[in-house]
């Protein structure tokens, strides 16, 4: 019988065996009343996930505070390199800007607390600087020159030219954080003008093509 | 380098690296200036001082990496002392020869040389260049001598003797009246006597006083400062620690834009050596006086160059003006004395130190005295940075030095003074440049932008430019600015896409002499006057959008139509290939056609199709004709017919 059963069922020969134990003590439990060893077991099975996934939950969280003290700590060392002084606000938040290409509320909150300044002051100046970004900037940044030289010799269709080479407009940064894409007033070479300037190199009036394989080139 | 505690040990220094230098033969200024940066220089560079040592030369030739010479248009550009041969767009592939003939055997490579299009002829030396013919290079000229990372290169110069000379033969009150009698001007746009400014802030009440050089350029259009800071640092800060000795005071600020990363570099790499040799810090020289400076940078906000606004950033507060009932120079930085100028303002200081006031107020006009440096950039041939004894006159600047118009095209106006100064047009060219006639002609000399444009520039479009730029920028602090921008604005932008009305440009004159009487700080006071200028002298073709619906340099894109003449077209594919949403029609043979309906006036067919066929047109003011679908191009026709005859 155990054959047949092992064929019909393409068990092993011991999975088959257990299969019918674990029948048969269902069978004794359900006439003593008792739950079987089997429920108990799947029971078992089911707590022992529920604290699986709790136990996830919370290493997930420690990664996520991990990560928070980490980049508090960067701000920190920052922060005490300017003696914690509430006079260089300023150029804590420039700093934090450049390293970690945004401001994060928490970091904003940091700033605000180790420096003794009102948060409300801290967002002032974060929202009236166009150095800053509250949002994720992408790993580069492209920044068109919207200076007068460059307007008066064709930056509007210069910032025509990058929109369509990088499918995203003036103020976006793209779905896979590659770029983000800005204009600005002036970068100081205005003799080149139209300029756009990808992270610290500067073009001259570069084509649709030349600007798609610029920044298919980049990392 | 040891700490120089005496004048003597100063000048042994300079003996000592002057000698140094005297034991090379030749040597060569590569520009590392923001304009040859971007042509390359950086890799034409590097290839000499490879070169150099590959083919042994390292002892009788010294490669430096300079500041901006000025003659960006030509870049990169290097000059060979002692002849003063002059290189223009050189590429890294050209660097061994120039070596091997010019540095090694003071021969010329010919075809590097700049050619005079006048002439045709070939020019030698910097000197002779046309561009340089004309100018008056006291600031700019060092730059060709100075690695602006090397302090000892500044003071073989000279550097730092003006200092020595502030410190211990005239004291404050000598050097101050040395600034006063050359009556130095700010060179960042208001004109007022530093040494006015100076004595102010000398004789305010409260201490610790302030001194600051405000290096935030934010002029859209402008880069003169950016071009002192990166090529020659020390002479700012030269200037600025013979200011806090006249003033008085101990410590001082750069504020500087953080658009500019170089010139933070190197101007932190400046101060940071000038320390080291005890020319900064306490006890200068080993004389009783100390003084330090610190690096602030801005975090891009035009008005933050407003001097009130300034301080208050440099407070670590935003960087917002205040009412000036009070003076800066009187309570600025935490509200004690504090004097600002400008990086040029600065720059000059040690030259009216060194050679006396007599010597600064022979060049210039009356009442302008020295030079000043102009960003000649826009439509005129010969871009870069130009620097001129004042009262020279505006077609000089332009015609002589700038070459005239690019692509020979019309000139139309010339915009100074940046956001806050305003066009001049082509019937005033020969005024003399300096700070009374250009506020005469309803401009201002500004921090020295000069923007120039041709027949192609809309002058309507030019104000909204501003208009639009400033009321991006206005912190909206006081309600005349900050209200009337935007209203501005929407007026401009109205005119602009053909929905201006009649009486539109007496609202603008009236919404301009509004803000000019009732706003807070100079942002907004001289607001309208990009609008009042334009208005001023192109009415007509205000009143051409407005009457006509029409822009007569055909910029403003609501108001043109792109269209492609069927007598031009050689059916080449460039336009169809290019356009972005497939608007163009016409296959192999036939003639290109817009369909209007479709078409965004991005301008890419306008740009690509070759010049020899000029087809792409742009309308304004006119209907666009009908072109029959499957219409056959004419090139055939016309070449058969000559083949008979």
């Amino acid at each position: 019988m155990l054959k047949e059963l092992q064929e019909a069922s393409q068990m092993s020969q011991t999975d088959v065996l257990l299969k019918g134990l674990e029948v048969l003590g269902d069978y004794v439990a359900a006439e003593s009343g008792e739950s079987s060893l089997g429920e108990k077991l799947r029971e078992l099975e089911r707590v022992a996930l529920q604290h699986a996934e709790e136990i996830r939950k919370i290493r997930k969280k420690e990664d996520v505070i991990r990560e928070l003290v980490k980049e508090l700590k960067d701000v920190d060392k920052i922060i005490d390199r300017h003696n914690c002084d509430p006079s260089a606000l300023i150029q804590i938040l420039l700093e934090i800007q450049a390293e970690k290409r945004w401001l994060s509320k928490p970091t904003l909150m940091w700033v605000a607390e180790r420096l003794g300044v009102p948060l409300s002051r801290v967002m002032h100046i974060a929202t009236f600087y166009k150095a800053f970004s509250l949002e994720p900037h992408g790993r580069h940044l492209v920044q068109v020159c919207l200076g007068t030289a460059c307007h008066v010799r064709g930056a509007q269709q210069l910032l025509n030219k990058v929109t369509m080479a990088l499918g995203i407009k003036p103020g976006e940064t793209d779905s896979d954080m590659k770029f983000t894409f800005k204009t600005v007033n002036c970068l100081g070479c205005c003799a080149l003008g139209p300029v756009v300037m990808i992270d610290e190199k500067y073009y001259s009036d570069p084509s649709v093509d030349e600007i798609k394989k610029i920044s298919e080139d980049l990392e | 380098m040891k700490k120089l505690t005496s004048r003597e040990d100063l000048e042994r220094l300079r003996e000592k690296l002057k000698r140094e230098a005297e034991q090379v033969k030749r040597w060569v200024a590569v520009c590392s200036g923001p304009g040859c940066h971007v042509h390359g220089s950086g890799e034409v560079a590097e290839a000499f001082a490879k070169e150099v040592s590959e083919q042994g030369l390292e002892k009788e030739v010294k490669v430096i990496a300079t500041g901006c010479h000025g003659f960006c248009e030509v870049g990169p550009v290097a000059v060979i002392f002692p002849e003063r041969y002059c290189y223009t767009r050189i590429k890294a592939e050209d660097v061994s020869e120039i070596v091997s003939e010019t540095l090694k055997d003071g021969k010329v490579v010919e075809r590097l040389l700049y050619t005079d299009e006048a002439s045709g002829q070939k020019i030698l030396r910097d000197e002779d260049i046309p561009y340089y013919k004309f100018q008056q290079r006291l600031l700019l000229g060092q730059h060709l001598h100075i690695d602006p990372r090397n302090i000892g290169d500044y003071i073989a110069a000279g550097g730092y003797s003006a200092l020595a000379k502030a410190l211990f033969d005239l004291g404050p009150e000598k050097v101050l009246e040395e600034v006063k009698a050359a009556n130095l001007r700010g060179r960042g746009g208001g004109g007022f006597p530093a040494g006015i400014k100076w004595e102010t802030t000398r004789n305010a009440p409260g201490d610790p006083k302030y001194v600051i050089v405000n290096a935030d350029e934010g002029d859209p259009g402008a880069y003169m400062d950016r071009g002192i800071l990166e090529g020659n640092p020390h002479s700012v800060l030269e200037g600025l620690i013979i200011g806090a000795i006249a003033i008085g005071s101990p410590q001082g600020f750069v504020y500087v834009r953080q658009e500019y990363p170089i010139a933070v570099k190197n101007m932190q790499r400046a101060i940071d050596q000038a320390r080291e040799l005890g020319l900064l810090g306490e006890n200068i020289l080993g004389s009783d006086f100390s003084f330090d400076v610190k690096i602030h940078m801005g975090a891009g906000a035009f008005v933050s160059g407003e001097s009130s606004a300034l301080m208050t950033a440099i407070e670590g507060r935003v960087g917002e003006p205040r009412p000036k009932y009070i003076r800066t120079a009187v309570k600025g930085v935490w509200n004690k004395p504090s004097n600002l100028n400008n990086v040029e303002t600065w720059a000059n200081v040690p030259l009216i130190i060194n050679n006396g006031a007599d010597w600064y107020t022979n060049i210039g006009t009356d009442k302008s005295k020295g030079t000043k440096i102009f960003s000649l950039v826009g439509k005129v041939r010969n871009t870069g940075l130009v620097e001129v004894p004042m009262g020279v006159s505006l077609r000089r600047i332009i015609f002589d030095i700038g070459g005239g118009i690019r692509g020979n095209k019309k000139f139309k106006a010339v915009q100074t003074g940046g956001p806050s100064g305003g066009v001049i047009p082509e019937s005033l060219l020969e005024i003399p440049v300096d700070y009374d006639e250009l506020d005469k002609v309803g401009s201002m000399m500004g921090s020295g932008g000069m923007i120039v444009m041709d027949e192609d520039t809309c002058m309507v479009d030019v104000a909204r430019y501003y208009i639009n730029f400033l009321s991006d920028e206005s912190c909206g602090k006081c309600v005349p600015c900050r209200e009337g921008l935007r209203q501005a604005l929407r007026i401009l932008e109205n005119i602009c896409a053909g929905r201006g009305k009649e009486g539109d440009i007496e609202l603008l004159e009236e919404l301009g002499s509004f803000m000019k009487d009732a706003s807070l700080c100079a942002l907004g006071q001289t607001a309208a006057n990009p609008v009042l200028s334009t208005i001023k002298y192109f009415r007509g073709e205000y009143e051409a959008h407005i009457l006509e619906k029409k822009c007569p340099a055909k910029v403003c894109k609501e108001l043109i139509s792109f269209f492609i003449d069927p007598e031009k077209c050689k059916a080449c594919g460039m336009c169809v290939k290019v356009c972005p949403v497939d608007a163009i029609s016409g296959g192999k043979g036939l003639v290109h056609i817009i369909d209007q309906e479709k078409c965004v006036k991005c301008g890419s067919c306008f740009t690509v199709c070759p010049d020899k066929f000029n087809a792409v047109i742009k309308l304004s003011g006119e209907p666009v004709p009908e072109v029959a679908p499957g219409t056959k191009i004419k090139k055939k026709a016309k070449g058969e017919k000559k083949c008979k005859k």
